[in-house]
């Protein structure tokens, strides 16, 4: 009897104090991820135009987002922003896994590899931007010197829709590709040479190594980098920010700047909300169909 | 255990005393925010004057922000948010109607008393009437601009050329040094097509030349298409006569200061600030090879020039805003604008400062930029100015880039401008 009581007084204990080991992680992850999510939400179904502070803040319903609908310089920026999204992310992922297989590479001395592995990754956004926008300066940058010494003149890069654009991808592709690269060694080390020895030693060569060992088993790694890769090209802020502030006229301008334009320079903060409550599912969406393609695959 | 709770006590009341100690006697802190295009090294000094005058008060200077916009953007957080870090900023003259909208600066009225409209009468008029909305005084002026045209003094005198008055004789002048002197670094005009603030007076200034205005007789807002289409066309020419450089759209207002500063430009269109650089900085290659004079104009009309300058502003957060008004007193009041009009080429805006004779010697052409400043005309005020502005320099930028032809840009300013201006 007393031992049956001790028993389930200590069984009530464990649930007890797993929820109060718990509680403080939790309210810690309610206050700094749960409650800015909600409140932009709420936020979004307001009208909320600190400009106009007589106007008070009244609740509007669905109205901003029957806005955003019929907004064409939100269908432009989404475009911009999904192209983007669409070259850097494959852009980066390939670019990451030579690099990966690179540093992989049994050097006597792997650290400096490793290091200029790093340090893009390092450098903050902005600076990169900035970097690369001298780089395609059309006056002092080093790539119209370049095509000039092999005669040809190169375009103003920044002030053409396409050529600013593919500056632009450039920039994030060596930005972002470190990030992938670094991912991608850790899922190398993980795959031991004993497999590609034993493989070798059944004839198979090279190509198909990588295609049947290689490839499977870095399988996860890939997902890690390409759902990060993702939210973060949807993202896309800085850069872009940096080296054309969304010109030439508009032809630049990603979601993430327009939510800014709004919220920042115009003070219309249910309009940003309701957009940055866009740009939030468009990021869920992604990475769900990424989680649901690892899942269909992997089974 | 007594003799504990003794030592216990006595350490209470020590550290009580240490903490209050410097607040019984202690200093008012005011915090006053610019930008780091304002000369920060030159109104530290000025500041540290006002506190060796005004023993229980410290400044200190917080400076952020290349740009107008970039500025904007960290003072709407700060004031968005209600905070009360900054007491004293410095902005852009053309927001105080949005600034007295959303609550964000401190009426002065009250801290001037009777001495108001005394004041106010020592000011160039249209600075002291654009610091009032609504009858309210938001800020108080800290220096004057106005675009100008800055000119190589050396070239036009080597080529005997003399300063254009119109536009046609500038592109004449330009062709023929940018011919003579055989450079192919050498950019006849810069100008800002950068999606930048500057890019709303680069319009501004072609189509109120053309006889455009932006509000009618009534003051309702309209937009001139023909005078809109001249603006461009002037621009355009300019890039494919290769008088401006081809990626003139990338161009912001320090980068023409910077290559004009490094002798790679005959002519700039220029906030006053430059002539400091130009005289001054060590690496600038035309020292006293500079002139100043009023922009061009239209054949047969008149020269125009968009206004400029900054305003003190105490914030609405502040914790101290007896203190902080009496400090936007002192700095734009003859102390600070002389300060600022020697140390950095800022324009007055007391009148009676574009006589002083220390001022003129270091700025000789001050005493003809007077009647440029007083005949400047501003930017529209409204308290949506951030949306106005960007539709104006997005659409300026499009069209230096030529990814969106002049009557179509024209055509999209008018539609959405006659929305937000009413």
């Amino acid at each position: 009897m007393a031992s049956t009581t001790r028993r389930s007084r200590r069984d009530i204990g464990e649930g007890v104090l797993a929820a109060l080991l718990l509680a403080p992680a939790g309210a810690l992850l309610a206050l700094i991820v749960l409650f800015p999510i909600l409140r932009l939400f709420w936020l979004s179904l307001h009208e909320v135009r600190l400009s106009e502070p007589w106007a008070g803040q009244p609740f509007v319903g669905l109205l901003n987002y029957r806005d955003i609908w019929a907004d064409s310089r939100f269908w432009r920026s989404l475009a911009h922003t999904l192209l983007i999204t669409g070259i850097t992310v494959p852009g980066a992922l390939c670019v990451g896994l030579g690099l990966a297989f690179l540093a992989n590479l049994p050097f006597r001395v792997r650290w400096p590899v490793r290091l200029a592995l790093l340090l893009p990754w390092a450098l903050p956004l902005v600076f990169s931007g900035l970097i690369f926008a001298w780089f395609f300066d059309t006056s002092y940058g080093v790539v119209n010197d370049v095509l000039a010494r092999l005669g040809l003149e190169g375009p103003a890069w920044l002030s053409r829709p396409g050529p600013a654009m593919a500056a632009i991808c450039i920039a994030i592709v060596w930005k972002t590709s470190s990030f992938c690269a670094l991912v991608l060694l850790a899922g190398l080390q993980t795959i031991p040479d004993t497999l590609h020895e034993a493989a070798a030693i059944d004839g198979a060569g090279r190509w198909q190594r990588f295609r049947h060992i290689t490839l499977p088993l870095l399988r996860p790694a890939i997902m890690v980098a390409l759902i990060f890769r993702t939210i973060t090209a949807i993202q896309t802020f800085d850069i872009p920010f940096a080296m054309t502030r969304g010109g030439p006229g508009d032809a630049t301008e990603t979601l993430a700047m327009y939510v800014r334009t709004t919220t920042l320079d115009f003070l219309d903060f249910g309009y940003g909300s309701a957009l940055a409550v866009v740009m939030f599912l468009i990021s869920m969406a992604a990475t769900a169909w990424y989680l649901r393609w690892i899942r269909g695959t992997s089974e | 255990m007594g003799l504990e709770r003794g030592n216990l006590l006595a350490g209470a009341l020590a550290l009580t005393l240490g903490l209050w100690g410097p607040l019984a006697h202690a200093e008012t802190k005011l915090r006053v925010f610019i930008g780091g295009q304002q000369r920060p090294d030159v109104v530290r000094p000025l500041l540290d004057r006002y506190q060796a005058a005004h023993p229980g008060v410290s400044v200190e200077l917080e400076v952020g922000g290349a740009t107008s916009d970039l500025q904007q953007q960290y003072l709407t957080t700060v004031l968005g948010s209600g905070d009360s870090a900054i007491d004293v900023m410095l902005i852009d003259v053309v927001r105080q109607a949005q600034y007295a909208a959303a609550g964000w600066a401190e009426p002065l009225d009250p801290y001037l008393g009777d001495d108001r409209q005394k004041l106010l009468a020592d000011y160039l008029p249209v600075y002291a009437e654009a610091n009032q909305v609504g009858g309210r005084l938001i800020a108080m002026p800290a220096f004057a601009d106005a675009l100008f045209l800055y000119y190589r003094k050396d070239l036009l005198e080597k080529h005997g050329l003399a300063p254009p008055r119109t536009w046609d004789e500038l592109k004449a002048a330009a062709k023929k040094i940018q011919a003579a002197e055989g450079s192919k670094d050498l950019q006849g005009i810069s100008f800002q097509g950068k999606p930048i603030e500057g890019a709303v007076c680069t319009f501004l200034v072609p189509y109120w030349g053309a006889g455009g205005s932006l509000a009618d007789a009534e003051g309702r807002f309209q937009l001139d298409r023909t005078a809109g289409e001249k603006a461009f066309d002037l621009w355009l020419e300019m890039i494919s006569d290769g008088i401006a450089k081809k990626n003139v759209a990338e161009v912001a207002t320090d980068d023409t200061r910077k290559e004009f500063q490094a002798g790679n430009v005959v002519f700039a269109v220029l906030w006053a600030y430059g002539w400091s650089h130009f005289q001054n900085d060590p690496d600038s290659r035309v020292k006293d090879k500079v002139g100043v004079v009023p922009l061009p104009g239209f054949a047969g009309g008149p020269s125009a020039t968009c206004i400029g300058g900054w305003e003190w502003a105490v914030s609405a957060f502040s914790e101290h805003k007896q203190e902080a008004a009496a400090l936007v007193r002192f700095l734009s009041g003859p102390e600070g604008v002389k300060h600022l009009a020697i140390e950095a080429s800022n324009l007055p805006v007391l009148t009676a400062m574009y006589q002083d004779p220390e001022v003129l010697a270091t700025n000789p052409w001050f005493k003809d930029a007077l009647s440029v400043v007083e005949s400047a005309r501003a930017r529209p005020k409204s308290p949506r100015y951030p949306e106005i502005s960007e539709v104006i320099r997005v659409n300026v930028n499009a069209v230096l880039a030529g990814v969106k032809a002049a009557p179509e840009a024209v055509g999209d300013m008018d539609a959405r401008l006659s929305r937000l201006i009413r």
